[in-house]
């Protein structure tokens, strides 16, 4: 009896298992799909990370990740000795610091001024317009931002000259004094409209009781923007604002700091507009050093990882609400 | 006891999906290797080969061009139809959107039949990637002769050859073919004829006039550029001006030892002259952010610019092109190519580019087959001139008559005449640009006879993955860099400070090391052409 139920209990238990697999099928499902996406698209190409401690070769294939020699931390001393370290880390740390400061806000801003319109026409306009350069790739803006802003031939330079604002026209596109206004400026152009979308939801959520009360309470419009508006935003805020410093190294909210650095950069402002991301790209897939672009990334990705840990827990701390 | 039980059942996952995921990592591997094989390819073109012999029947190989800016891009006109003809080869064409892109595919294993390119020459020059051409020579086409010159050039350090590159002759070569004045790839500088003349043409013997009537255009004509240049022909027609015999990313030789380009003595004054080019503002900055090579010749065509840095061919294809636009009804003339008494070229070139057979290739005998008609007298014309006949005629004088103006890019790009260089030489390929009465006949003819060849600098060629080669194009990319930081400084004090810093960030980054291993690579070398 006794032997009866050890052999046939664990029957019964994975029976019921599989019965309550069978009841959810289609919920497991969907959870498989996003596992599978996962392991294909984002853990297994981690196993590509083992380059940046092998001398790897491009004609090895992908077997060459596993079977060349291991070399240690060769290719992170050959970054850190690199004549440019220095100034494509600052590069980095200053183009990503920049758009938290400015990108981050912006929307923010736009999003409470929008709320406090209240022609309903002009307000639908004013987001459609800001929201539609998110859809403009890269490339198209910067190919377009050559016939506005080239010293020769754009047309803002041309307008300031002939309103007598300047005698010389700016190099805007090709002076390392310009880089980090122009990513920072543009960025903030196309996604700012976009990233309000988000924000106006935050403030429809708000229960509009509180700023009647607030009314008859006597508090005026900037009164109620601080007491009711932004709090009633803190949330989303602060989830926001972990997204965007986990992901601060590629640009934050706004990202496309390789876009940028890529697509505007030149040899002109080189000085300013080489990151780490442009770098590895060139060294990495030009030179066929696919080691030494991996060890590259790899010391970004563990700032990132660093970055988005302690941004979580001040934000824990400093108000309650964090992303886990 | 449940939750203990559905804990395993999640390790038990999560190793099935580790288990899925190494597996497909290694399946790829394994793919790789499989079809890499020797024995399987050999079998394969065994089998094709004779299927061919048998039946006459075209066959489709697969080509990539790792060049961007390959002017055509389809396997067709005439001188397509005429290979296929002749060969039974018909080739599908894929041009690279980037110079990333050959790099990525050798990764990953994705190569074609056959790959044409001049930048991964060294990489792909490994036996895991191609077929040696010694091998397949061996095997299918023993009479397929490849002079001893050409083989030493590209035997590799295992004893193979895997390509050989057009666009190479020797001296010897060069000197006992007069016709043969060299490509259309020299530097050259086109000035408007139009405003010359408005300005009294005054004399341009020597890049101090050349500078004096920049600057008379600056002042008569403000909103002009006075010189625009190519994006990839910025600095080389001035380089040979001042007698540097070299290139920015190269090795010269002086007294049996060779050093790296920027420490060249004559360099620094190179610098300065370019510098005060931009200080008086005679070219635009932007000019060195060019990411398009049409937007000079967009300011030259349209009138915006006095004079055009570009190639010898520069004057033939801007007044085409501005005839056939119509945008205005001014010409372009070239200047000298020899404008001071120091100008000196020195050809170190082993060519341009070659064509690899890769492991891939489904047709080996095919391919080296095709190659070798390529090889030939008939297939180095047909390539290089077009339709014997229908394009051109053999004048008995030892050149062809050309029925076309070599310089009508549109009209030698749609035939596909010249651009099927899959093999071919300097010496054919230096005689399509021999055209009587075309400015740059003249020009080319100016740079021949200041010509010194010393190929055996281009023999100075690291192995891909190793030290020196890491240092080298670590330099390159440096001097890429910090040169723009010399053009447009500020004053003559800050280009020549910068100038000396380019100099030492090249020695911290190993210069001296690599500059004694070059010296050792040329002396084992240099005899290769006694």
């Amino acid at each position: 009896m006794q032997l009866e139920t050890q052999l046939t209990s664990p029957q019964t238990d994975s029976g019921r298992l599989w019965k309550r697999f069978k009841r959810q099928k289609m919920l497991h499902l969907f959870v498989g799909l996003g596992m599978l996406f996962l392991v294909v698209f984002s853990y297994t190409p981690m196993f590509g990370i083992l380059m940046a401690f092998k001398d790897y070769s491009i004609s090895s294939g992908i077997k060459g990740i596993f079977t060349s020699d291991w070399v240690g931390l060769k290719y992170f001393d050959e970054f850190i000795h690199d004549y440019q370290f220095g100034k494509i880390v600052r590069n980095t740390l200053v183009l990503s610091f920049l758009k938290v400061i400015f990108a981050f806000p912006a929307p923010i801003l736009l999003a409470i001024m929008l709320n406090e319109v209240k022609n309903m026409a002009f307000k639908r306009f004013v987001q459609t317009v800001s929201y539609l350069p998110h859809f403009i790739s890269w490339v198209v803006v910067v190919g377009v931002s050559y016939a506005f802003l080239s010293a020769d031939v754009g047309i803002v330079n041309k307008a300031l000259m002939s309103l007598g604002f300047i005698h010389e026209p700016l190099n805007i596109l090709t002076s390392p004094n310009y880089f980090w206004g122009l990513a920072v400026g543009s960025a903030v152009w196309k996604e700012m409209g976009w990233w309000t979308i988000i924000f106006l939801a935050a403030i429809t959520g708000i229960n509009p009781a509180l700023y009647e009360a607030a009314e008859i309470d006597g508090a005026g419009r900037l009164a109620r923007i601080r007491h009711i508006t932004l709090p009633g935003m803190k949330g989303t805020i602060v989830v926001v604002l972990v997204l965007t410093i986990g992901s601060i190294l590629g640009g934050g909210l706004v990202g496309s700091n390789f876009e940028q650095a890529y697509l505007f950069g030149n040899s002109i402002n080189n000085p300013t507009s080489e990151i780490v991301q442009t770098y590895a790209f060139k060294v990495g897939l030009k030179d066929g050093r696919f080691s030494y672009a991996a060890a590259i990334d790899l010391i970004q990705s563990v700032i990132s990882v660093v970055l988005i840990f302690s941004s979580n827990s001040i934000a824990k701390r400093m108000s309650g609400s964090s992303l886990f | 006891m449940k939750k203990i039980r559905s804990y395993k059942m999640l390790t038990a996952l999560l190793a099935a999906i580790m288990m899925i995921s190494l597996l497909s990592a290694c399946g790829n591997g394994g793919g790789n290797e499989g079809q890499g094989s020797k024995t399987n390819n050999a079998a394969q073109g065994d089998k094709a080969g004779t299927s061919n012999s048998g039946s006459g029947e075209v066959k489709e190989l697969s080509l990539f061009i790792d060049a961007p800016w390959y002017p055509v891009k389809e396997w067709k006109g005439p001188v397509a139809d005429k290979i296929t003809e002749k060969t039974g080869v018909k080739l599908k064409v894929t041009v690279a959107t980037d110079d990333k892109q050959l790099p990525l595919m050798i990764a990953s294993g994705d190569l074609p039949d056959l790959v044409f390119t001049y930048s991964n020459i060294d990489r792909l020059s490994d036996s895991k990637l191609s077929y040696p051409w010694n091998e397949l020579i061996e095997k299918y086409a023993p009479d397929f002769k490849i002079d001893k010159t050409r083989i030493a050039i590209h035997t590799m350090d295992d004893g193979n050859f895997y390509t050989i590159r057009n666009s190479f002759a020797t001296q010897e070569e060069m000197a006992k073919n007069k016709f043969s004045i060299g490509s259309d790839g020299h530097p050259g500088i086109a000035v408007r004829e139009d405003i010359l003349k408005e300005l009294g043409n005054p004399p341009i013997n020597s890049l101090d006039d050349f500078v004096k009537v920049l600057g008379m255009v600056k002042k008569k004509y403000p909103d002009m550029v006075p010189l625009i240049m190519d994006k990839d022909w910025l600095e080389q027609y001035f380089l040979e001006q001042f007698g540097t015999g070299v290139l920015l990313d190269g090795w010269y030789e002086e007294n049996g030892k060779v050093d790296y380009s920027i420490r060249q003595p004559k360099m620094l004054e190179f610098f300065k002259f370019m510098n005060s080019l931009y200080r008086n503002g005679y070219i635009l900055a932007e000019n060195f952010a060019l990411a398009n090579d049409q937007i000079d010749d967009q300011y030259a065509t349209n009138g915006k610019a006095f004079a055009h840095s570009h190639t010898v061919a520069t004057a033939d294809t801007d007044n085409i092109k501005i005839k056939s636009s119509g945008s205005g009804s001014f010409t372009f003339k070239m200047l000298p190519s020899a404008l001071s008494k120091d100008a000196k070229v020195v050809s170190s070139g082993l060519g341009f580019a070659g064509t690899f057979i890769t492991k891939k290739n489904k047709d080996p005998e095919a391919s080296i087959k095709f190659l070798q008609y390529l090889a030939s007298d008939e297939g180095k014309k047909l390539t290089m001139f077009g339709v014997e006949g229908e394009h051109w005629t053999w004048n008995n004088e030892g050149h062809p008559d050309l029925k076309y103006n070599p310089s009508d890019a549109d009209f030698v790009n749609s035939n596909g005449i010249k651009w099927w260089y899959l093999y071919n030489d300097g010496v054919t390929e230096g005689m399509l640009s021999y055209v009587p009465g075309l400015q740059k006949t003249k020009a080319l003819m100016e740079t021949k006879a200041i010509t010194v060849y010393k190929p055996q600098i281009g023999l100075i060629q690291a192995q891909p993955d190793s030290e020196e080669k890491t240092i080298k194009t670590k330099i390159d990319e440096m001097v890429k860099n910090e040169k723009v930081k010399i053009y447009l400084a500020n004053s003559e004090e800050e280009a020549v400070a910068n100038y000396n810093s380019m100099v030492k960030n090249a020695e911290d980054m190993g210069l001296q090391k690599l500059v004694d291993w070059a010296n050792t690579v040329y002396e084992k070398k240099k005899d290769l052409f006694k």
